[in-house]
């Protein structure tokens, strides 16, 4: 059926418009050198042991010195361990909570939904300085509340620690996204099959478990497995976390090869291609169950639900607990930020006037936040900008009837490269390329290299939002447009264009707050000058100074959670992957 | 006789293995409504985007005005916004972020007009569709009958020379249908339009066209005035597309300049005059195709010329009228017959045919 309709829709216009082919294939290339050449620099490198920018020398010197310290594997085996077990209790709950959200008669359902959608958005690494604030063992505020407490001696909780890693991640990151996958796909369950089981005499919680649980298991299990590969990506919390006591994951090791006095580049692409391995077998087995599993999905179904299940006096408790779990991983951090962010020394209550405005001062008065800040916003007006003139070609170039079979499957294939590659890579690949070419001059350091770095980076999303919008519109209006006399460039510009508006300013907004948070993108790429202020955050952490960090990481966390509700109030629907 | 607007001939298109249109070869006369009939994935779409530029044929050529403006063997094309045509989306295609105005003075602006000019002839054309007052909404606050008159303003506002509808009625409710059928007919009339029209509801082509072109399987079965086609179907295919027929197969005989049909081995015969019968010889096995309107039922007698005897097998009463199915030979069909005359389950009768209202076709 599909190949048929392919067969039909493809090799029109063949022929004809030879600019039009030209574009296509210029456009392919020009992707191919944007995500592809990373990986090859990235792979090359390995083998050279000069440094980049030197003279070529081969050898495998670099993977026989990264490999006989005991450190490289462990640091793999680390990154995979942490990504297996925070998925655990991370799928738990986010199955819990879609479920009481999109099955049960739950009061507030909507704002537990909109809680999470807004909750995703919180950028992470000043999560994870509010966590170091309640859990450190020195001066943790929970850890002194512990010690408050009868027969407790010491602190109880660490979050230098696996463990502590793994909670910090759940707390911060783990649940969030997966709810708002998971929450539609209950939504379409038919209500049919759990109608069937509750007549067959099934209680609520045998028809969720025995039922609705296993019919969509396909479907969580892709999520669980996608989940887990983009864990590996995970580089935040392992660097404040893990680092200070030898926890190494590939992506901080990486980062100290190159961050060390000389940088060891060789030994870093010698780490990176071999995740990218490790990566690339991953990715094999999880397409080939995706689609030995196609078969299962009969689940959207025409009785779309409306009976919702009812928990009686449970839905309090219910209510209570999702409340309880916003509470804990949401609301306190962020009040510990404020309160961090005003304390003259943190965790030193006793002392005489523990309250201050001058990290605040000190934070608007320090000329480097105000270079950063500059810098910032460069670099997230560039990349949403960039992101969305790109990809909207992109897009249009793959939904086009004109275009060729083999050009729109190397461009989708192509855009989808960044989704599973981890931005550390990407940067040490795109890093090779900046210091190895003349593109050093432009690139190397400055804000326009991390922008485009961002810009490759935000290609699945992106092209993925356009292509639905311009699928959405169909091809008539264009051809309306060119039957009744406009050229191309015309109709694209009048007609096209204002219509995608809403998709691009939607987009572009979620990319500017993306580029405004990231720190695995550009924490291989900057320079002093062009240092940004999610480096900036990185660097008072390490420092220790908590307060002036946590005020910058609430300034961070606020600037984004607003531009999200401004989009959301203009009626842009932000969901991860298009409209 | 005057130079055709369009004329196609033998364009085919390929879509990989599938020959969307195989060797059509046809032309549309100035003012003359035309129609393309068909049932879906025919390629008569395919056809009118080969009209409007929106595809490119893989052979053949296309004339417009005596000018070729698709010519592969000469590696010609007309890109479509320089054809000047006007044409009516299935869809409508309306841009949703323009107004009523906006979307009808699209053209124009694309052709440079003075605003003065535009919003003369944009009001001009509201006003021929019936919206006037109108310009000003949003394209979406509109009714789907009202979209579709936006959609036709668009189309006519340049003045095209050739109107292009492409399954223009197929989205609105079977009353709106009937009245903007209406209305289309009286104003390609008024204004002398050369329309090329493409639909796959036969009421549509029989009561809009001049000519109608039955496609199948991408080639043109019969090119004819409706009433030619609805009587004397040159295929079985054109026969069956346009309602129900009755079709009853038979050997030709000649004789001393009379020829006539003898239904399956004696069941009946029908004469047919010479000019019909023509091209057939003696004995050769042919299809009598006839509508079951055109059918008598009569008491069982000695069957006399042009009848044909049968048996009825079933029989239902409708109200106003009764359906009777009857059987030929081993063949049934559904004949409907007045409330006069009433025939049990079993009764013989004779089908008595009109000889003027049927088609041979050889087997």
């Amino acid at each position: 059926m599909k190949a048929s309709g392919t067969a039909l829709t493809l090799p029109l216009f063949r022929g004809r418009l030879r600019p039009f082919l030209l574009g296509q294939w210029a456009a392919v290339a020009f992707f191919a050198l944007l995500t592809g050449l990373p990986v090859v620099f990235l792979f090359l490198g390995s083998f050279n042991l000069a440094a980049p920018g030197k003279e070529t020398v081969y050898g495998v010197q670099n993977w026989i010195r990264a490999f006989s310290d005991s450190g490289t594997l462990s640091a793999l085996w680390m990154s995979i361990s942490i990504s297996v077990v925070r998925i655990i209790p991370a799928m738990v709950l986010a199955v819990l909570m879609a479920w009481l959200i999109a099955r049960t008669d739950i009061p507030g359902g909507k704002t537990l939904e909109f809680l999470c959608w807004l909750a995703y958005f919180v950028p992470d690494f000043p999560m994870v300085l509010a966590w170091v604030l309640l859990l450190d063992p020195n001066f943790g505020f929970l850890n002194t509340m512990a010690r408050s407490l009868p027969f407790v001696d010491g602190p109880i909780f660490n979050p230098y620690s696996f463990w502590g890693i793994v909670w910090v991640h759940t707390a911060v990151t783990g649940i969030w996204f997966k709810v708002m996958l998971l929450t539609p796909i209950f939504r379409q369950l038919g209500a049919s099959l759990e109608e069937a089981a509750r007549v067959s005499g099934a209680n609520n919680f045998t028809t969720l478990w025995r039922i609705s649980l296993p019919v969509l298991s396909p479907m969580i299990l892709a999520i669980a497995v996608l989940s887990f590969i983009r864990g590996l990506q995970s580089f935040n919390t392992e660097l404040l976390l893990g680092t200070p006591v030898g926890i190494y994951v590939y992506s901080t090791r990486i980062y100290d090869y190159i961050r060390q006095e000389p940088p060891a580049f060789g030994e870093a692409t010698a780490l990176g291609s071999v995740f990218l391995f490790v990566l690339a077998i991953l990715l094999f087995f999880y397409w080939r169950f995706l689609r030995g599993q196609r078969k299962f999905t009969v689940v959207t179904g025409s009785g779309y639900s409306t009976l919702k299940v009812k928990l009686g006096k449970w839905k309090y408790v219910a209510l209570g607990s999702c409340i309880f779990y916003f509470l804990v991983t949401m609301i306190l951090p962020l009040i510990f930020l404020v309160i961090g962010s005003f304390m003259r020394r943190y965790g030193f209550f006793n002392i005489k006037s523990p309250f201050t405005t001058a990290h605040w001062m000190n934070l608007f008065s320090d000329p480097i936040f105000m270079v950063s800040l500059k810098n910032s916003l460069i670099i997230a007006t560039t990349t949403a900008l960039g992101g969305i003139l790109l990809y909207s070609s992109v897009a249009y170039l793959l939904i086009s009837r004109r275009a060729t079979l083999g050009v729109s499957m190397s461009l989708e294939s192509l855009c989808w490269l960044p989704h599973v590659m981890p931005g550390i890579l990407m940067s040490l690949g795109l890093l090779w390329i900046f210091l190895a070419t003349p593109f050093r001059v432009v690139l190397y350091g400055t804000v326009w290299g991390i922008a485009l770095a961002l810009i490759i980076g935000d290609s699945p999303v992106t092209t993925q939002a356009f292509k639905a919008a311009f699928l959405q519109l169909g091809p008539d209006l264009e051809e309306a447009a060119r039957v009744a006399g406009a050229s191309w460039k015309y109709a694209y510009r009048r007609i096209l264009l204002p219509l995608v508006a809403p998709v691009a300013a939607t987009v572009g907004l979620l990319n500017f707050g993306s580029a405004l948070t990231s720190i695995t993108t550009p924490v291989l790429l900057y320079s002093a000058q062009s240092r940004p202020l999610s480096i900036l955050l990185l660097e008072y952490s390490f420092a220790g100074e908590l307060e002036r960090g946590a005020a910058l990481g609430l300034l961070i966390t606020v600037f984004m959670c607003l531009m999200m509700l401004i989009g959301r109030k203009l009626g842009l629907q932000l969901t991860g992957t298009g409209r | 006789m005057d130079q055709p607007v369009l004329e196609f001939s033998d364009v085919t298109k390929r879509y990989g293995e599938v020959t969307a249109v195989d060797r059509v070869s046809f032309t549309v006369a100035q003012g003359e409504l035309f129609t393309l009939l068909g049932p879906s994935g025919c390629g008569k779409t395919t056809t009118l985007r080969l009209v409007a530029g929106l595809e490119e044929p893989d052979g053949g050529e296309i004339l417009f005005n005596g000018q070729p403006i698709a010519s592969p063997a000469r590696g010609l094309f007309v890109q479509p916004e320089k054809r000047n045509m006007g044409m009516v989306f299935q869809s409508y295609a309306i841009w949703p972020h323009l107004t009523v105005f906006e979307n009808v003075a699209f053209p124009l602006k694309v052709r440079r007009e003075s605003a003065q000019t535009i919003r003369k002839r944009v009001l001009e054309a509201l006003e021929l569709v019936g919206l006037g007052g109108l310009e000003d909404r949003g394209a979406t606050q509109l009714s789907g009958g009202q979209q579709q008159r936006v959609a036709l303003a668009r189309a006519l506002v340049y003045t095209p020379s050739i109107l292009l509808l492409d399954e223009p009625l197929s989205n609105l409710d079977a009353k709106l249908r009937e009245q903007m059928r209406f209305e289309l007919r009286s104003l390609q009339r008024r204004l002398n339009l050369t329309v090329l029209y493409v639909t796959h509801d036969q009421t549509e082509a029989m009561t809009l066209s001049d000519r109608i072109a039955v496609v199948h399987q991408g080639r043109l079965e019969q090119v004819a005035d409706p009433v030619e086609v609805y009587e004397r179907p040159a295929t079985s295919f054109v026969g069956e597309f346009l309602g129900r027929t009755v079709s009853l197969e038979g050997q030709m005989r000649r004789e001393a300049g009379r020829g006539w049909v003898d239904i399956l081995q004696g069941m009946g015969r029908i004469q047919i005059a010479e000019d019909r019968c023509g091209h057939l010889r003696e004995g050769e096995q042919v299809r009598v195709i006839t509508r079951p309107e055109d059918i008598d039922i009569l008491p069982r007698g000695e069957a006399g010329v042009n009848q044909v005897a049968a048996k009825v097998d079933e029989v239902a009463y409708l109200g106003d009228h009764i359906e009777y199915s009857v059987s030929v030979g081993g063949r049934s069909f559904l004949l409907a017959a007045g409330k006069k005359e009433r025939y049990s389950v079993g009764s013989e009768i004779l089908l008595a045919l009109n000889p003027a209202q049927v088609t041979i076709l050889k087997l």
